[in-house]
């Protein structure tokens, strides 16, 4: 503990080096934060697009239809549709959550929470930042392109995504961005591990970080041995494309050489399920911290929580195969990864109950991070379960690429993650800022959020079970899947609405920035280090560096008698009489 | 705004039902979709009645004191432990054990041409069109007198169909809702599944893989026949099979010699 290199760095002078090449912890999680924040409006958009073409295919995208698309009179084309779904993807899992929960308050939460003045590795954070906005720019330069940007799905299966299916330079550019991604990803990593590990304030154990902090480094860790791995696979596509390799090429059409297609499924998915955990990790500790300060009591099992969170991380290691039952493997493998993607329901089930133990006989305020909190236990409920359908053989043979997997992870990754970034937003954003977001707004926007979201996701469920197939630009062209209109026109008007309660959010973002009322330095009457010091923090953190003597979640203690319900943790836990 | 009108009329759980099952075994993964429902939906209702009931009932207004516990009593613990077991033991290990005896007893219980009556079907996926082949009079397969459809399968009732799937481009995934099975074709191996479909009528067979633009369109028509509908189409098909059969078109030599 607290053994590195802690030193107060000179506070920077110059505009450029406070706020562009910043080496500080607080600003560049703010340049994620802004970064993120930017693409999920792009991804939002282009969800927006997705959904209109599926209820009204062949009717022009309402007011700037025309403006995207004026050689189809505003419809989105096709092969316009299949970029769409694939920047949508893409965009939100490495350029939207990634950089908002993993960028944005990794790096805001972690040295602040462990007490620490800056990240272990300040020079590694800011060009993990760097590279992140080169990649982006990358991305965003491939929608450009004469043939257009990506359009093989954000799994870019090949051979599709090889020279065989995809033509355009845009895959190649896709290629480069998630490898440039995966460099800023495995950098934050690194520098995330280790200052965990070494920058600890004296006297706190692993078990007194918050739950946030635990999420936050498992993340950190999946992330670094993860990856990597899908780097790998990005470079040996890449070389597929341009150097006339063959890994990933077989059949008739692949007329220099023969590989193997599904070695790449098999790539990206070692990678890509540890990356579904990478996602939700950071919201669920959020959530399990912001239930046990707003219910007043400490939180329930909280070594528990840690150690299923551990547990879920491990297993999410060797349940791959479960995203490639359809491709026939081994009789013994498709056993073996059903059987073990069910194990994850104990841990799960295990902080669920966790979840539920810390607001059972609390004093529950409902601010509105406390609201996200506990809808992101509403869906992940959801989601979760769901997922008993697909790890399942016989059913995830119907189910596979039906639109329940889109309810389904959009339930886990998209709707739990939302909600667990939000409430983080609401909750740190004093801190951040010095400023109080509205409150009112707020609350609109989490019913305006959460009511909408459940019409798309549930009506995706209720959609994939009746047989609609996933990445369909049009699904009636099918008469079987005609009766599902009324669902899928449902779902495209939910999503308008809850795009439209997104601008409340913006709204009350921007408003608070600049006319919010001032932050005290502890609004939420927390106890974690963080609150201890001014909002927004002076530029290297702490003067003197904290003392830790008790945990995270010290709420409703009997003995407290100095007036507050809470002790924060530089303060001996109060015992009562002998 | 059709979609509230419609909505008075047909439930939209009726109309979120899957298809048809026209399959002597789709009932076995329609069952247990119905009955890891009943599962997931019995967890979900206590993970509700605890955000809801505990919000209701622990809101500051209701309860100013919290109960000041760690969650760590011997109780406490015994009561989460019983909740991990009760999961795994209730639903990881029913639904794991139904699904596995289901593939073993039926979906990996491959068909024996030689011993029971299978009609056997190859299937090249490309984009954007899935076609078939039937061995024909000399029942082998790749030789003239095959008959070859393109996006148009025809089968018989009462008969295991046994597919080899493979493709020529990039992977597809050949699904019939129908049957509720779907099996992806990949370029360079060679896939398999078996159904037995016994209710005549057409059916649509569907690309559930992304495989490009025009994704949306590799649709085939799949006709059920009664074995003397399907006889008599055999029977004409083969008869004009070998004038249609150009051994010069590339597009229709793809058969391969049938392995097991």
């Amino acid at each position: 503990m607290s053994g590195g290199y802690n030193e107060i760095h000179p506070e920077p002078t110059t505009f450029w080096s406070k706020y562009i090449i910043s080496f500080d912890h607080k600003v560049i999680a703010k340049q994620f934060l802004w970064y993120g924040i930017a693409f999920l409006g792009i991804g939002g958009l282009m969800a927006l697009l997705i959904r209109w073409t599926l209820a009204y295919p062949g009717e022009a995208f309402p007011v700037i239809g025309h403006l995207l698309f004026p050689n189809s009179a505003g419809i989105v084309p096709p092969d316009s549709y299949a970029m769409l779904f694939t920047m949508h993807g893409t965009i939100m899992i490495f350029y939207a959550i990634t950089p908002i929960l993993i960028g944005a308050f990794g790096n805001y939460c972690i040295p602040l929470m462990i007490g620490a003045r800056d990240m272990a590795f300040p020079m590694l954070n800011m060009l993990s930042f760097w590279f992140a906005f080169l990649s982006g720019l990358v991305l965003l330069a491939s929608l450009f392109l004469p043939l257009g940007a990506a359009a093989g799905g954000w799994t870019s299966y090949p051979t599709l995504s090889t020279m065989i299916g995809s033509p355009g330079a845009g895959q190649t550019l896709w290629c480069v961005a998630i490898f440039l991604f995966g460099v800023s990803s495995t950098m934050g990593a690194v520098n995330y591990v280790t200052t965990v590990i070494t920058l600890r304030a004296p006297g706190m154990g692993y078990f007194d970080m918050p739950l946030t902090v635990w999420g936050l480094w498992l993340t950190a860790i999946l992330n670094a041995i993860f990856v990597p791995v899908l780097g790998a696979g990005v470079i040996l596509l890449t070389l597929d494309r341009v150097m006339g390799t063959t890994f990933f090429l077989a059949g008739a059409s692949a007329t220099s050489g023969s590989g193997d297609p599904v070695l790449f499924q098999h790539v990206f998915w070692i990678f890509g399920h540890p990356e579904v955990y990478i996602l939700i990790l950071p919201a669920w500790g959020i959530v399990s911290d912001l239930l046990s300060f707003f219910s007043r009591k400490p939180a329930f099992g909280a070594k528990a929580t840690a150690l299923s969170m551990t547990a879920v991380s491990v297993l999410s290691t060797i349940v791959y195969g479960h995203h490639m039952f359809t491709t026939q493997m081994s009789p013994l493998l498709t056993q073996s990864f059903m059987t073990l993607t069910m194990t994850i329901s104990i841990p799960s089930a295990i902080f669920f109950a966790n979840w539920l133990g810390t607001i059972w006989k609390g004093s529950i305020r409902f601010d509105s991070p406390m609201l996200f909190s506990l809808g992101v236990v509403f869906v992940f409920g959801l989601g979760g379960l769901t997922g008993l359908h697909l790890g399942t053989v016989t059913t995830d043979l119907y189910l596979h690429d039906t639109y329940f997997v889109v309810g389904h992870f959009h339930y886990t990754m998209a709707a739990s993650v939302l909600l667990g970034g939000y409430a983080g937003i609401y909750f740190w954003f004093p801190k951040m800022f010095g400023r109080m977001m509205n409150e009112t707004m707020a609350k609109i926007h989490f019913w305006g959020t959460m009511i909408p979201l459940n019409g798309i996701f549930f009506g995706m469920l209720m959609v994939g079970y009746g047989g609609m197939h996933r990445r369909i630009y049009n699904p009636f062209v099918y008469d079987s899947l005609k009766r599902l209109m009324p669902i899928n026109e449902m779902i495209t008007i939910s999503a308008i609405l809850m795009g439209l309660f997104q601008i409340i959010f913006v709204i009350n973002f921007l408003w608070s920035l600049y006319k919010g009322k001032k932050a005290v330095n502890n609004p939420w009457n927390v106890g974690t280090l963080e609150w201890t010091i001014p909002s927004p923090p002076v530029h290297h953190n702490y003067d003197v560096i904290p003392v830790v003597k008790c945990g995270p979640h010290e709420f409703g203690n009997p003995n407290l008698k100095n007036g507050r319900d809470f002790q924060y943790q530089t303060e001996e836990l109060v015992q009562g009489p002998a | 705004m059709d979609f509230l009108n419609l909505s008075v009329s047909t439930s939209w759980w009726e109309l979120s039902k899957p298809p048809l099952d026209i399959s002597t075994n789709g009932h076995l993964i329609d069952s247990l979709f119905v009955y890891t429902s009943v599962l997931a939906v019995f967890y979900f209702i206590l993970v509700c009645i605890g955000l809801f009931g505990f919000s209701y009932l622990y809101s500051q207004k209701r309860n100013k004191t919290p109960y000041y516990t760690y969650g760590n009593k011997k109780k406490h613990l015994l009561v989460t432990a019983f909740i991990g077991a009760a999961v795994f033991l209730s639903v990881d290990l029913n639904i794991t054990r139904l699904s596995n005896n289901d593939l073993l007893d039926v979906f990996w219980k491959w068909p024996n041409p030689k011993t029971e009556k299978v009609l056997r079907v190859e299937v090249m996926a490309q984009q954007w069109m899935w076609s078939f082949r039937y061995a024909g009079p000399d029942d082998q397969f790749g030789t003239a007198d095959d008959i070859v459809t393109n996006n148009d399968l025809r089968v018989p009732t009462n008969t295991k169909i046994l597919f080899h799937l493979t493709s020529k481009d990039v992977i597809h995934s050949f699904f019939v809702p129908n049957v509720r099975l779907k099996v992806d074709t990949i370029p360079g191996r060679i896939t398999r599944v078996w159904w037995d479909a016994n209710i005549p009528g057409e059916y649509d067979i569907v690309c559930a893989e992304m495989c490009g633009t025009h994704h949306y369109l590799m649709k085939a028509k799949l006709t059920v026949y009664s074995e003397e509908d399907f006889n008599r189409w055999r029977s004409t098909s083969e008869k004009l099979a070998l004038n249609a059969n150009d051994p010069d078109d590339k597009n229709l030599a793809w058969g391969w010699k049938w392995e097991y």
